[in-house]
């Protein structure tokens, strides 16, 4: 009866701590106009294999279905949501507002760690592109971040950078279509020491702009400071006047307190095509939510469907949030009665259940009907009226 | 925003990390290479330091026990942290190798039907093999390493070789240099963005002295 490497049980306490956030999450985004869907848990391997990075298909958990076919379990939603989108007659009646709860599954990056499958609740706006769209997209990833405040999610801050700007360097770089490649895996690794030494370009006017993305982040003032210090060319000066209009709805809605552009940030994904943006929190080394604007997933299947979304992963959350929260709900009343008050206590029963109090019954050998608050002995005797009273009061003074 | 925490690793690297940070302008003498003490916070002092066993180095910095911290490029080859690396250093330099035996040349170490190599580096000697095409069994050891094919434990090793002085006490000789090997300053992915300016003062500073060497 092992458990599966890589998986996790979750036992009461943290499944109604994970359910408290979808409950507020699922609540906001209802609020803004969208609307939940549901894909499948499989896909077609075929389905996902165009828009993953080459390190993120490895880690799919593959199979063959009995007609032979690769199937997947679902590594992420926006490729499951932009094929359900993907039809004819739902591209030409766009907008979607949409939202999606639920597991995703990867083979851990470790065998040490466990992140099998986990939680991801996130949505997507699809038909529309612009700044007014990508603003709301940014908005309502902070709203998400806000309204989890009252749970205990403090200390985040959001990055919002834009693809656009790696690629406005790449553009004008000298280089073979594998030595772009090889550089933006290095540029994924993290690794700067290596781009330092990528001897062929260290001489181009970009280099050193190059070399800085990861220190270039801060508020609106970034911008001013790197149009002032590098050669930018037009590729990287729009990019960043597209950052500073974000930025500039973002301080309109009076939202830019936790937001820094970060025009360093990269993402794993492949398919992003514009603003690009994480949460995260210095308690935790991974995002807290991703997001971004991927306009050309569906290109490669003929279809063109313009996209923007975000995902919140719940147990990286859950990771963060302060423990001290009250402990939220009453001690199950038990009611422990001898077999000839059953009638009468099951009556009493579905009365306090209906009332919202959660009782559980359990029939004995004793004389006296016995009322337990968690372990506590809170009425013994023969008398069924008083224990209505007496739980109700309980309760009512537990909820306030 | 406190001070940057810095892990810096035991052992060989120590006094070298020490010696180089304590050019820094600003950077007291930095007096404790001796002491055994493993955290150091002292007013003086512009980070809070973790001495670190070397292998872990990489380790705390990754899951953000330290904002920054000095480590062997062989361990990051190793471990794949997911770390920033922002900056080479001058220290710890050596070679990564494969060695073998004086006796075998590379032509006979490579014909040979399994093949076993011993190492420290098993995920990256892995790596390694398969991206040069080498079938072979990697045989892992914690020490010792060069032991290995006197005592016919492995036919050849991949290790580090700083002298050669090890290597030609067991009658080894070198097959071929993989990787050359030094110091690295790293980063964690969310201590950069949110020490951003402190970092990037570091990194300036240390490039700043590592110029006048």
């Amino acid at each position: 009866m092992e458990l599966v490497l890589g998986m996790k049980d979750s036992y009461p306490r943290e499944v109604k701590r994970k359910r408290e956030m979808e409950f507020v999450l699922r609540h906001l985004f209802e609020r803004w106009g969208y609307e939940e869907v549901e894909p499948p848990t499989i896909e077609y391997y075929s389905t996902l294999e165009n828009t993953l990075g080459d390190e993120a298909k490895e880690r799919v958990y593959k199979f063959v279905d009995r007609n032979g076919k690769l199937v997947s379990l679902r590594p992420e939603f926006t490729t499951s949501i932009m094929r359900m989108y993907s039809k004819k007659e739902l591209r030409e009646s766009t907008p979607h507002r949409v939202y999606y709860v639920g597991k995703i599954f990867r083979y851990p990056s470790s065998p040490l760690r466990i992140e099998g499958e986990l939680t991801q609740l996130g949505l997507e706006n699809l038909g529309k592109n612009g700044v007014d769209t990508d603003a709301e997209i940014i908005a309502l990833s902070l709203s998400a971040l806000l309204a989890l405040q009252e749970l205990g999610i403090e200390d985040f801050m959001l990055d919002i950078g834009h693809v656009g700007i790696f690629q406005g360097v790449l553009s004008s770089l000298p280089l073979s279509h594998s030595e772009k490649l090889s550089l933006k895996t290095l540029l994924k690794k993290k690794d700067f020491v290596a781009l330092e030494n990528f001897t062929s370009i260290s001489s181009h006017p970009l280099f050193p702009f190059l070399l800085h993305l990861p220190f270039l982040r801060g508020k609106r003032e970034i911008l001013e400071e790197t149009r002032k210090n590098y050669p930018l060319n037009s590729p990287l000066i729009d990019a960043l006047d597209y950052l500073e209009e974000i930025w500039n709805i973002i301080s309109d809605f009076h939202l830019e307190e936790h937001v820094f552009i970060n025009l360093g940030l990269v993402r794993d994904f492949d398919y992003y095509t514009g603003v690009v943006f994480e949460g995260f929190s210095p308690r935790s080394g991974y995002p807290l939510l991703a997001g971004g604007r991927y306009d050309e997933l569906l290109e490669k299947s003929g279809n063109n469907l313009p996209a923007c979304g975000f995902a919140l992963f719940l147990e990286r959350l859950m990771e963060v949030q302060k423990e001290n929260l009250k402990e939220s709900r009453l001690p199950f009343i038990t009611i422990n009665y001898p077999s000839r008050f059953r009638s009468s206590i099951f009556a009493l029963a579905e009365k306090m259940r209906k009332e919202g109090i959660p009782v559980i019954m359990e029939e004995g050998k004793g004389e006296d009907i016995q009322v337990l608050q968690g372990k506590e002995l809170i009425y013994q005797g023969k008398d069924e009226g008083k224990i209505k009273t007496l739980i109700q009061e309980r309760f009512k003074s537990w909820e306030s | 925003m406190g001070k940057l925490t810095m892990s810096i690793p035991t052992g060989r690297m120590k006094e070298e990390s020490l010696a180089l940070l304590s050019r820094l302008p600003q950077c007291p003498p930095l007096d404790f290479v001796n002491s055994r003490q493993l955290v150091v916070e002292r007013e003086d002092l512009p980070w809070r330091i973790i001495f670190s066993h070397p292998k872990d180095s990489s380790t705390y910095v990754e899951f953000g026990a330290a904002d920054i911290g000095i480590v062997g490029k062989d361990i990051l080859l190793e471990r794949e942290n997911e770390v920033y690396e922002l900056l080479q250093l001058p220290i710890g330099k050596c070679t990564m190798v494969l060695a073998a035996p004086l006796s075998t040349s590379r032509e006979e170490l490579l014909e040979k039907e399994a093949l076993r190599i011993a190492t420290k580096y098993p995920n990256f000697t892995r790596r390694y093999l398969q991206e040069s095409g080498i079938t072979a069994n990697v045989v892992f050891l914690y020490g010792s390493i060069e032991l290995a094919p006197p005592i016919g434990l492995a036919d050849a090793i991949v290790d580090l070789v700083s002298t050669g002085k090890t290597l030609r006490e067991n009658r080894l000789q070198v097959v071929e240099e993989i990787v050359p090997i030094s110091g690295r300053l790293v980063a964690n992915p969310v201590s950069i963005k949110t020490h951003s300016k402190e970092i990037y003062l570091l990194v300036r500073d240390l490039k700043e002295v590592m110029q006048h060497v």
